[in-house]
């Protein structure tokens, strides 16, 4: 089973960098609910000579929470504010690539200097986890608007939860539903206050706001 | 008993959903704050046993903070009753936050797991998201948008470090932290400091500590009075405690000087920042704002300064708290009863609001620190603690500081309680309800200033020795 658990961190992966380079919100959001769905599945390679009902249980939350409604939460946000591609990146889509590589290589060798007590599953999940984490920022920095802050903020909680997944079992069942609960009514909470930011900003707005709005937003 | 302080104000948040009149809110608000104080005074004579085998434990530490929360959420409440009979907004989303975070921070306090603590500061995080953007004006959302990204991103962080922390106790397999206390000969000390670095600075981010505070004075300038309190005596109080549990493990592991070395640089930064900033602060609630940032720092340095620093540490705690009472709610009052948008013209509040304009000089003086608040002598413990620990050139930094510090706030309070009175929007009376709470926890402070009573420091002292420095 270690080669899917290898192809999906090597998924997850590649779709954060195909988030950096994607100038369109709703192909970014489609392209993190695949990486939503690919991390769902790895609880269910980690045990699968003998599955248990918790790891199936762990897979369906994470289907339901991140891959569905996290997305249609998100997608329901850009209809309501009608904003459909990025201003303008801080930095090119291309210059923006290089930097998402040269993190990935730096993940893979910070990773190098870190060593895991106990037996490894795989030895991608470390490297590739740092990775997701590292491009999430990178994301969260060099975008412009709300909503793919947003999205920056999902990746790297994606990348840490692809951590918490593959590497050990101290954390009871019920945290982490907790831990998974937590970020669905974050990106709740973040929907509706930009929702209200919309609202607000078009109810007081003139020319001079309305051009700020869309750097803002 | 534990399960039921955190389920009552769950369930009043839930009754709080339905459609009822505005006042019966906050009556039903009081009602479950003074439960809420009932029951936690109940726990000063005897601790509480553990519940849901080990994932609920009242420790001394998790009574002090308990008891500042449950006092914070009482006088908000009683403050609230006369706040809303001149506030047209509706208060259901208000008081129904109000009330799941009562839960959530008394989950805080009482949770003895790693990750059990994670979720409950998370959920704390983002039930104050709403009650910051109350007013619903431009400059409350933006804050609120502020304030969400950057603790979000900061609570990753700890989680991550949390994470870190099952890794270094991998040989233990669990993250109950009564184990992982008496299992810490095994922890991978490589690990353990990862996890460290990754804790302090999610935490850290959440308690407002330099250069995490970004988010404070915009958060705290933009919510109601009512909130700031909260948020700076309560929520940041929470994360203090996080820290705590975290330092735990470290005295019991030997990294005691890796910690102390990371304290002391965050507290000074986190007194230096707000020093250089509040000189050309023109907004009251915002010099709080950086006021409670240097309170953090005092906090954090007390927590590295051995037994007696974190004796004052506990002790600030609770002062701290009282303080942000007085000073958020003046402020709050003084807003209500001048207009929102003219918070920077007003002056003379002396002249038509003689009871506010006392307040305000009391807020003035207890939040600096000034004898004979107790903020002062929970401030010159850990000075002291400074002294015993040979280091002196942090008690000069930390002197020039807070002196910096009061001419900062003390030109902006000064300011507006003197002068040509500024008319009022309405000629609104001082209101009982209002005053009432302020002039409580400025007597406590005097009180506490002047006489400690045993039972406070009885369980500050069980608390200092389960931190173990």
């Amino acid at each position: 089973m270690t080669t899917w658990i290898d192809a999906s961190c090597i998924l997850i992966v590649f779709s954060s960098l195909a988030i950096l380079a994607t100038y369109r919100i709703v192909g970014i959001i489609r392209i993190f609910t695949l990486q939503a769905f690919v991390l769902s599945l790895v609880p269910l390679f980690l045990h699968a000579d003998a599955l248990s009902g918790r790891d199936i249980m762990l897979s369906l939350g994470t289907v339901i929470l991140k891959a569905a409604l996290v997305p249609y939460i998100l997608l329901w946000a850009i209809r309501h504010i009608s904003m459909r591609s990025e201003v303008k990146p801080v930095i090119g889509l291309g210059a923006s690539i290089i930097c998402g590589a040269l993190l990935i290589a730096g993940a893979f060798w910070i990773s190098l200097s870190l060593t895991l007590p106990g037996k490894l599953i795989s030895d991608l999940v470390l490297p590739c986890s740092l990775a997701t984490i590292l491009l999430g920022f990178m994301i969260m920095v060099t975008r412009t608007r709300a909503v793919t802050q947003v999205l920056g903020y999902l990746v790297i909680e994606n990348g840490i939860f692809l951590f918490a997944l593959s590497l050990f079992e101290a954390m009871p069942f019920l945290i982490e539903m907790g831990i998974l609960l937590d970020i669905f009514v974050a990106v709740f909470i973040m929907a509706i206050v930009l929702n209200h930011i919309n609202e607000e900003f078009e109810r007081t707005s003139d020319t001079l706001i309305r051009s700020k709005t869309g750097e803002r937003l | 008993m534990l399960f039921l302080v955190v389920a009552i104000p769950f369930v009043g948040a839930l009754a709080a959903l339905f459609p009822v009149r505005k006042m019966f809110r906050l009556w039903l608000l009081c009602a479950v704050s003074f439960l809420h104080v009932l029951i936690v005074a109940s726990f000063w004579t005897h601790l509480p046993p553990s519940e849901f085998s080990g994932y609920l434990v009242l420790d001394s530490i998790g009574l002090l903070l308990l008891s500042v929360t449950s006092f914070l959420f009482l006088s908000v409440s009683i403050f609230m009753v006369g706040y809303f009979k001149h506030e047209q907004r509706r208060n259901r989303i208000f008081v129904t936050c109000l009330l799941f975070l009562l839960s959530m921070m008394t989950l805080v306090s009482v949770s003895y797991h790693m990750g059990l603590l994670w979720v409950a500061v998370e959920t704390t995080t983002l039930l104050s998201a709403p009650l910051i953007s109350f007013h619903r004006n431009r400059e409350s959302l933006e804050a609120t948008w502020k304030y969400l990204l950057v603790c979000s991103v900061g609570i990753a962080l700890a989680l991550m470090g949390t994470f870190f922390l099952a890794i270094a106790a991998h040989d233990l397999n669990t993250l109950f932290l009564p184990m992982i206390l008496s299992g810490a000969s095994s922890l991978s000390v490589n690990w353990l400091k990862l996890s460290i670095i990754f804790l302090l600075v999610g935490y850290g981010c959440k308690m407002g500590l330099a250069p995490m505070h970004s988010w404070k004075p915009e958060a705290y300038g933009q919510s109601t009075g009512m909130v700031a309190v909260l948020m700076a005596g309560g929520l940041t109080q929470c994360s203090f405690l996080a820290l705590i549990r975290v330092s735990q493990i470290c005295f019991k592991t030997g990294l005691s000087d890796f910690l102390t070395s990371i304290f002391l640089f965050m507290g000074v930064l986190s007194l230096v920042v707000p020093a250089v900033f509040i000189l050309s602060e023109k907004n009251i609630k915002r010099s709080f704002a950086y006021s409670s940032i240097e309170h953090m720092g005092i906090l954090i340095l007390g927590l590295g300064l051995g037994p007696v620093g974190i004796f004052g540490a506990l002790f600030h705690m609770i002062n701290n708290a009282l303080a942000k009472v007085v000073m958020f709610l003046t402020a709050g009052s003084v807003a209500q009863k001048y207009g929102l948008s003219r918070g920077n013209d007003v002056q003379g509040v002396i002249h038509v609001y003689p009871v506010t304009g006392v307040f305000l000089i009391i807020a003035l003086l207890s939040g600096t620190g000034m004898f004979p608040f107790a903020t002062f002598h929970s401030e010159l413990m850990i000075l002291n603690a400074a002294v015993i620990s040979k280091h002196y050139a942090l008690v000069g930094i930390a002197v020039i500081c807070l002196g910096l510090m009061f001419i900062g706030i003390a030109k902006n309070v000064l300011g507006l309680v003197y002068g040509d009175p500024t008319k009022p929007v309405l000629a609104k009376k001082e209101d009982f309800f209002m005053n009432v709470v302020i002039a409580a926890a400025a007597v406590a402070l005097v009180v506490f200033g002047l006489w400690m009573p045993t039972p406070l420091s009885k369980v500050i002292h069980e608390a200092v020795v389960l931190i173990g420095a």
